[in-house]
């Protein structure tokens, strides 16, 4: 095993260096714009600030009132693209280049296993992807916690946050890392390992994303409130969109039939059509915790299967 | 030496493989000896299964029937890997690895490693331990990807096609090196190539594949010895194959044992118009008015490589029929 190891480490250091290069600077710039958002906050400015989703405006100027968070949405951006990087560029020559090259087979005639050179070299390549992706969402968390759910900040459902933090960068780095490395012992080119590992990770990211919007995945939650009587604060709940009117009979309608906001012509408008209550969909921020888990799930569970599937093929394909 | 209990470099019972479980078999009831301290050639027309038994031998493949051992173990156990190198025919290496790094390698996947030895190998080439792989020349990278093999000092050394892509001077001097290895350590050699003349005066035994069949394995002093050039009269053809009825005698490329003697083998002739050239297996004393030469190894290979398939002629009417 140590002899396998070595190699697996003579081929990946350029890898594992270019890692922590990244981890490195990801940190300092962290480190730079984190304490410039303390400062800021600091002043004074904006102690006045409610949660909520509505911005917060200047006591003198009225102009808003905003931290300087575009930093931190490009660590959640580097974040949601990792598994896509891992994949291609870790994952599809992890075997790919081997097969291509057809090095396997002298590595395979030396002293060495199949189970031995596919365990270690994929195990270096998973650990340094566990904690490259771990510590990253652990620098973009430290860094958000300031700026967490402000309207000067970030909220939890943003998707740089949602997607970019937490457990499921480290899932989804593993789900990289995995499916371009059984596309790269299937496909036999790097190129075209690498192409279809693009394609494979970019569609999974997206996919989930769209789960996200459509909460397919996690149901939003129906805030009702009778007759005219105020609707409970959106505070740091994100909304579907899907706003409207409950008749007695408990029909959902649209908010256009009545669109007033409150008020007398609203009770008029709600008495003509029969309506009874009013309602919104939204998750409560609790839900960042349960996107956070089924993403990890689903990410994780593909990634073991892929790796299962990987495992089964070795011994046919290489 | 060759009885079913000695030693064996190489031992197959049944063997059978194919690529594809629906696929044409690239070997198939492959049953043969090959014992110990030999240098043993594979030799074959394109396609045979010389690469595909190599592999087998050095565990890169698993048998589909039968079984084939190497130095009686299973191949691609870790007992078998510690014993036996194996060096394919593309020679692959990691073309950004110093030639050091590659002998790190070797040194540091294998149980035992003779460093001096795999060093030597590549200064004997001239090639410079700081110089990267990608960037040597094909004999050169040949040397290497030898030197790694020698380095873990097999007791079984099986080579696909070494000699490839190499020029003569090169040739002479890896041949030299293995030949070194063999009489220095008592390596057993197998190597496939299509380099007939110099197989001539390396090796001792020859395994020779058709059609995923093996139709030889035997030494090669032995062969030399049984078989025979005869020129003469064309119309002699009765004789060397005996008075019995002809059709039911194995006239074709069979060199079994079952012939009865005085009834010689005909491997492959040359008929001309009243001459004919014959290489034959002798079995007994000859008859009739021939000139006889004592074939080469090369000669003899080259007969059986040349004999009609035995399902060439049947292939070759229906061909005519079709036209």
């Amino acid at each position: 095993m140590n002899g396998s190891l070595w190699l697996a480490w003579r081929q990946q250091r350029t890898l594992v260096g270019a890692g922590a290069a990244v981890l490195a600077a990801a940190a300092a710039l962290a480190a730079y714009y984190r304490s410039g958002m303390l400062d800021a906050l600091r002043t004074g400015l904006f102690d006045h600030c409610d949660p909520g989703p509505l911005y917060c405006a200047r006591g003198d100027t009225g102009s808003p009132l905003l931290l300087d968070i575009q930093p931190l949405q490009y660590l959640g951006a580097l974040n949601i693209v990792l598994p896509v990087l891992i994949g291609v560029f870790w994952g599809a020559p992890l075997l790919g280049r081997d097969r291509e090259l057809g090095t396997h087979r002298v590595i395979l005639a030396q002293g060495v296993s199949r189970g031995q050179w596919f365990a270690s070299r994929f195990a270096l390549a998973a650990v340094t992807a566990t904690a490259l992706s771990g510590l990253l969402a652990a620098v973009f968390a430290w860094w958000w916690r300031p700026a967490a759910d402000r309207s000067y900040g970030l909220f939890w459902y943003e998707t740089s946050a949602l997607s970019g933090s937490g457990p499921r960068v480290v899932a989804a780095a593993l789900f990289g890392l995995a499916a371009g490395t059984l596309l790269g012992l299937l496909a036999r080119r790097v190129l075209a390992a690498m192409g279809l590992t693009l394609l494979a990770t970019g569609v999974m990211t997206l996919v989930l994303e769209w789960t996200h919007k459509t909460r397919l995945l996690v149901a939003p939650h129906t805030y009702v409130s009778a007759g005219i009587a105020p609707k409970p604060l959106m505070g740091e709940k994100w909304t579907t969109g899907n706003y409207g009117l409950i008749t007695a009979s408990g029909r959902h309608d649209d908010v256009l039939n009545c669109p007033f906001p409150s008020g007398a012509e609203l009770r008029a408008c709600m008495d003509r059509h029969g309506y009874v209550a009013r309602f919104y969909e939204a998750n409560p921020a609790g839900d960042y915790w349960t996107f956070q888990w089924i993403d990890t799930a689903v990410l994780g569970g593909l990634a073991v299967l892929l790796t299962v599937v990987t495992v089964l093929l070795l011994r046919r394909r290489v | 030496m060759t009885g079913p209990d000695a030693p064996a470099a190489l031992r197959a019972t049944g063997l059978g493989f194919r690529y594809r479980a629906r696929g044409g078999w690239a070997l198939r009831d492959c049953e043969f000896t090959v014992p110990c301290g030999r240098v043993t050639a594979i030799v074959g027309r394109n396609g045979v299964g010389k690469s595909t038994l190599l592999h087998l031998a050095g565990g890169l493949l698993r048998a589909r029937r039968g079984e084939l051992r190497v130095l009686d173990v299973v191949p691609g156990t870790p007992e078998a890997r510690a014993r036996v190198a194996l060096l394919t025919q593309d020679k692959p290496l990691y073309p950004r690895f110093t030639v050091a790094d590659t002998l790190l390698m070797g040194e540091k996947l294998n149980t035992s490693w003779d460093r001096a030895a795999a060093e030597n190998t590549v200064r004997e080439g001239d090639i410079p331990l700081t110089a990267r792989v990608g960037e040597l020349s094909p004999g050169q990278r040949t040397r290497v990807a030898l030197a790694l093999a020698l380095g873990k000092r097999p007791e079984l050394l099986l080579l696909d096609e070494p000699m490839a892509d190499l020029d003569p001077v090169a040739r002479g001097e890896i041949m030299a090196t293995l030949m070194t290895e063999a009489a220095d350590h008592g390596t057993s050699i197998v190597l496939s190539s299509h380099v007939l003349p110099e197989l001539e005066t390396t090796c001792d035994w020859v395994l020779l594949l058709r059609n995923g069949r093996v139709e030889l394995s035997e030494d090669a002093d032995a062969l030399r010895e049984s078989h025979a050039v005869l020129t003469g009269h064309a119309d002699q053809e009765e004789l060397l194959t005996g008075p019995a009825d002809r059709a039911s005698l194995p006239t074709g490329p069979a060199g079994r044992t079952d012939t009865p003697a005085g009834r010689h083998t005909v491997v492959h002739r040359r008929v001309g118009v009243r001459q004919m050239t014959a290489l034959v297996r002798q079995r007994g004393p000859l008859r009739g008015d021939w000139h006889v030469e004592r074939p080469s190894l090369e000669n003899i290979l080259i007969g059986y490589l040349q004999a009609a398939d035995p399902q060439g002629p049947a292939l070759a009417e229906r061909t005519e029929a079709a036209a």
